[in-house]
């Protein structure tokens, strides 16, 4: 056997990937160390295609990671503060160990820290690129200011986390970004458009929750330390961008307003600020100051290529916008004490609404709920106490469904002690063909301007029902009795009256045109062709089937409903 | 006593610091702790390490002679000072009769003359006394001597300690990162890479993402809190079929581990194999013998005879016939594939369309994996199903209970997108077993 002749696993894709231990052991850091490194370097484990070969004949689960990522690992500048920093805990227990105070206070003040920047730099080069990774660090940095501040993880981060949600919600909504809302058991979705980006983010519940136990908090830390650094470059890009002060500032004139009497109350001086920001209710202060807000309109660019149409249908689709980001514009709410507030206030601020709160419940409440001039009153109780004239008392619910909606949906359905509608989801796209539940199908009515039937009421459809029998009766027996008379050879009492002309509805005759036409093409087609069509045809139609199944799946369940309405009535 | 050593063995290193400190601090004089009807002397455990004073090692360490000490040091002190013991001086040198105050008007002569007048004299005392006056007048009016001046203005040195500022702190800063004006990179290229600060590329794989799924994924519409019937029913759907798989799992594994009842003998099974086995002992010997001459007999292998000149040739021959049908053969179907060319076309196409139908399932096969979680350790990704009982719906969001935990559902969203393998709580295992020993007091009980 000569020496020239090829070994096993020593080529290919055997040489190319790396396990974890042996990688820890190339840098010389501790397991925990590597992970936080990999973490905040973007580096991720790879599986790879064939793992017998790679794991060198074995098929034991192990972690692989790609050699050359390792290998650009070393060259961070990052690790070397690990190392000092490892030296820096060995010193301080040694200080502790043999009661060196003054050297326990030297190091705690020279304690070695590291900066981030760089790395956000590498890894998000431009700035649409951070912005497609926001979402990841929003749902992080809401969830990590939700914690408890016991001390368990960074009491910093927690602030850190805090100051910058109230930032990006600030930021979202002097720019009107929100578009569609979805409370959830989970807790609430929110998704923004910034920039041309959709960004979704999950805000969890303000109730306590009690933290599982098999979650690694050390790695979710890791990743909201990565992910606040992000945001905070973020919003300072975003901030410039619509010409705001960063850090945010209220503007000089919300603020006078706020300004109310024992301020003392609610926090301390050092906190009250950023509590008046986080309270979402007054507006924030700009660099260059603008007397008002004039609404831009559009340059006409005439661009050859694009059709007439095709730009006419973007500035339609620019102007619903538009009214769309001011559905609340108007609108004065107030918030009862037992309803989620800063979701609320957030949802409403950012579509042009006023809100405020009881004064006990939050600092920055700029009304009464004794103002007159309160339009909506949220309440989410069986019923209020005093009630006044000209507001309408409803659940939370309404609020949430008409920004998913983009209209103003009738108040009547969410007063107080009426069975809510249900909360449709936004998130969900409906092709043609599938199953559309009938809320949905009212709000797309509603959408387009038509006004609803009233037929709520148990009442009225029987009456509507009773009527449609009478009629159908009457002309039942109509027929009836002409059948007899000819039966029996009378002649019937025809008489010649003027003839009526017949509306033709000039919509309905091209409808009946393209009808005709579709048909003639049908029959034309080559029979190759028409198996084709045929086939999918039958796969639209069976879509349509299951459609029409679940509608009367619902039908089914909506009359035993009235049924047992109707019974406990009775 | 052997507990106590270990428990302050385990203390962490800060808690037995603090301790040692506290007893130092108890036992100063007039110590005032906390609770006042304690006495702070009984704070002061007077509890110390016990040492064995019988070593040799410890004569010299542990042994108290600070009274013999003291003694010694008394004596020296005597015969230092006043040289020699105190005991052993004379009375007279100790002690003297007080008989009161004698005339010492004899003693003062030459002595007194000498008037200490000229020690207090001063040649320039007029000139020093103006100086002094003026330095008042100036004082008063608040011009200092140029001496205080000098260090008044002297600037105190600048501690210009830049303290490191931490990532996470609440206060800190952001700045332009991503310019809006291309900012040139203010140091010359070449001076960063000669100088080592040039950072390495970041190569292009890793800006690619590991799975193609989004971020966040929203629940279905059956989670919300108000759900629509028939969306709720979907949902609730697919956590019964989730709960039926693992049922199913179930089921199969009892299946499989299952007794069956074929398998247990009864008693009359048991006494009628036994009652056999016996009968049909006798005949089984009888025909074992029979069977092995049998088979001697036919076992006759036929020796090969050598081949001869004949047979070879034949065998030639035969080859070659064969080699030259099989040619004539091949020669004819090559003919003929011409006529047979639309089969073979037909047959070429229907292949190419075998192949093309399969390479599309295995891309979409492929596809399909992307969005599959990575087995990327030992574990494998777990999801679970958030959803609400239809008797656990709220009816009002003050009323809502919310279901699963953003930080696990974050937690889970990583793992699928495989930016983390799946992990689980380290479990507590014992390295040495613990050896369970009753004390002597229960052991006389049980």
């Amino acid at each position: 056997m000569g020496g020239t002749q090829k070994k096993k696993f020593e080529r290919g894709s055997a040489t190319n990937y790396i396990t974890r231990n042996r990688a820890r052991k190339k840098l010389q850091l501790s397991l925990p160390d590597f992970r936080r490194l990999c973490i905040l370097k973007g580096i991720y484990p790879h599986e790879p295609k064939h793992k017998k070969k790679v794991n060198k004949g074995s098929t034991a689960p192990r972690t692989f990671y790609l050699l050359k990522d390792i290998r650009f690992l070393l060259h961070e500048p990052i690790v070397a503060k690990f190392r000092e920093y490892k030296i820096f805990v060995r010193k301080l227990r040694k200080a502790y160990g043999k009661t060196e105070w003054s050297a326990v206070e030297r190091l705690k003040e020279n304690k070695p820290t590291y900066k981030l920047d760089h790395i956000i730099k590498e890894r998000y080069p431009s700035f649409i690129d951070a912005l497609r990774d926001i979402d990841d660090a929003l749902c992080m940095c809401f969830l990590f200011s939700t914690f408890a501040r016991t001390g368990k993880c960074h009491v910093q981060t927690i602030q850190l986390c805090r100051r910058l949600t109230v930032e990006w919600m600030n930021y979202v909504i002097a720019s009107r970004s929100l578009r569609k809302v979805f409370v959830s058991i989970k807790g609430m979705y929110y998704q923004a458009e910034v920039m041309g980006q959709l960004i979704t983010w999950l805000v969890p519940y303000q109730f306590s929750h009690d933290h599982p136990t098999d979650v690694d908090y050390r790695v979710m830390a890791t990743f909201t330390e990565l992910y606040t650094t992000l945001l905070g470059f973020v919003n300072f890009r975003l901030y410039h961008s619509l010409n705001l002060v960063y850090p945010p500032k209220l503007d000089i004139k919300a603020e006078s307003e706020l300004k109310g009497e024992n301020e003392d109350e609610y926090a301390m001086d050092s906190e009250s600020y950023p509590e008046k920001l986080a309270a979402l209710s007054a507006s924030l202060a700009r660099v260059v100051s603008t007397a008002e807000e004039e609404d831009a309109q559009l340059d006409a660019f005439p661009t050859e290529e694009e059709d007439l149409e095709k730009v006419e249908a973007r500035e339609k689709e620019q102007m619903q916008l538009e009214t769309q980001k001011k559905i609340f514009e108007g609108l004065k709410f107030f918030l009862n004490r037992e309803v989620p507030r800063e979701s609320l206030a957030f949802v409403i601020r950012c579509f042009g609404g006023e809100v405020s709160w009881d004064r006990s419940v939050c600092i920055g409440s700029t009304y009464d709920a004794t103002d007159e001039t309160i339009t909506h009153q949220i309440v989410d109780r069986p019923n209020v106490d005093k009630s006044y004239i000209n507001r309408y008392y409803i659940q939370p619910q309404w609020v949430y469904d008409c920004v998913n909606a983009k209209v103003l949906l009738p108040v009547e359905d969410y007063f107080l002690g009426v069975t809510l509608p249900p909360h449709l989801s936004p998130f969900v796209e409906e092709k043609d063909g599938d199953y559309v539940p009938p809320e949905k199908l009212k709000i797309m009515a509603l959408q387009r301007g038509e006004k609803p039937e009233e037929n709520d009421e148990d009442d009225d459809e029987e009456d509507e029902e009773q009527n449609e029998d009478d009629e159908d009766e009457a002309e039942e027996k109509n027929l009836k009795e002409m059948e007899k008379q000819k039966s029996q050879g009378k002649s019937l009492q025809v008489k010649v009256t003027p003839g009526k002309m017949k509306m033709e509805n000039p919509v309905r005759l091209e409808q009946e045109e393209k009808a005709e036409e579709k048909r003639l093409a049908i029959m034309m087609m080559k029979k190759k062709e028409k198996y084709l069509y045929d086939k999918i045809m039958f796969g639209k139609k069976r879509k349509i089937r299951e459609a029409n199944k679940l509608a009367a799946k619902r039908k089914a369940f909506d009359d035993t409903e009235k049924a047992k309405k109707k019974k406990t009535k009775n | 006593n052997s507990s106590s050593i270990t428990f302050n063995q385990t203390l962490p290193f800060k808690m037995a610091a603090a301790r040692r400190l506290k007893r130092v601090a108890v036992s100063q004089p007039g110590f005032l702790g906390l609770k006042s009807n304690v006495k702070p002397s009984e704070l002061v455990s007077s509890r110390r390490k016990r040492v064995n004073k019988n070593k040799k090692k410890n004569w010299n360490r542990h042994s108290d002679i600070h009274d013999v000490e003291d003694f010694l040091e008394d004596i020296r002190h005597q015969e230092r000072t006043t040289g020699g013991l105190l005991s052993e001086k004379p009375d007279d040198s100790l002690f003297f009769l007080d008989v009161g105050q004698t005339d010492k008007a004899g003693n003062e002569g030459k002595a007194s003359l000498v008037s200490p007048v000229t020690a207090y004299q001063q040649p320039n005392a007029k000139k020093l006394r103006r100086i002094a006056q003026k330095a008042e007048q100036l004082a008063a009016k608040g011009v200092l001597p140029r001496r205080q001046r000098r260090l008044l203005s002297r600037r105190p040195a600048e501690k210009t300690v830049k303290k490191a500022e931490a990532n996470n702190n609440p206060d800190r800063d952001f700045y332009a990162m991503w310019g809006e004006e291309k900012v040139t990179d203010s140091a010359d290229p070449w001076y960063l890479q000669q100088t080592g600060k040039k950072l390495v590329q970041r190569p292009e794989k890793l800006n690619q993402k590991p799975s193609v799924l989004p971020a966040v994924e929203v629940i279905a519409p059956g989670g919300s809190y108000n759900p629509d019937f028939l969306s709720h029913q979907a949902l609730l759907q697919e956590a019964h079929d989730v709960e039926v798989q693992k049922q199913k799992q179930e089921d199969k594994l009892q299946r499989q581990l299952a007794f069956r009842k074929e398998d247990r003998a009864t008693e009359v099974q048991t006494i009628i194999s036994a009652v056999a086995a016996c009968l049909y002992e006798d005949e089984d010997e009888a025909a074992a013998p029979n069977e092995d001459e049998a088979d001697s007999a036919l076992g006759a292998i036929a020796v090969a005879a050598k081949k001869t000149e004949r047979q070879r040739k034949k065998e030639k021959a035969e080859k070659m016939k064969t080699q030259q049908q099989q040619a004539s053969r091949r020669q004819t179907e090559r003919q003929q594939q011409l006529f047979q060319l639309r089969s073979i076309k037909s047959s070429i196409k229907q292949q190419e369309l075998q192949t093309k139908a399969r390479r599309m399932k295995r891309k979409a096969r492929q596809e399909a994996q992307k969005a599959l979680p990575r087995r990327l350790g030992k574990l494998k990704y777990a999801q679970d199903l958030e959803v609400q009982l239809s008797d656990e719906l709220a009816a009002s969001l003050r009323q809502l209970k919310p279901e699963g935990s953003v930080l696990k559902d974050r937690f889970k969203s990583l793992q699928k997108r495989n930016l983390i393998e799946p992990r689980e709580r380290a479990k507590f295992k014992r390295r040495l077993k613990v050896k369970y020993v009753e004390k002597r007091a229960f052991r006389q009980i049980t």
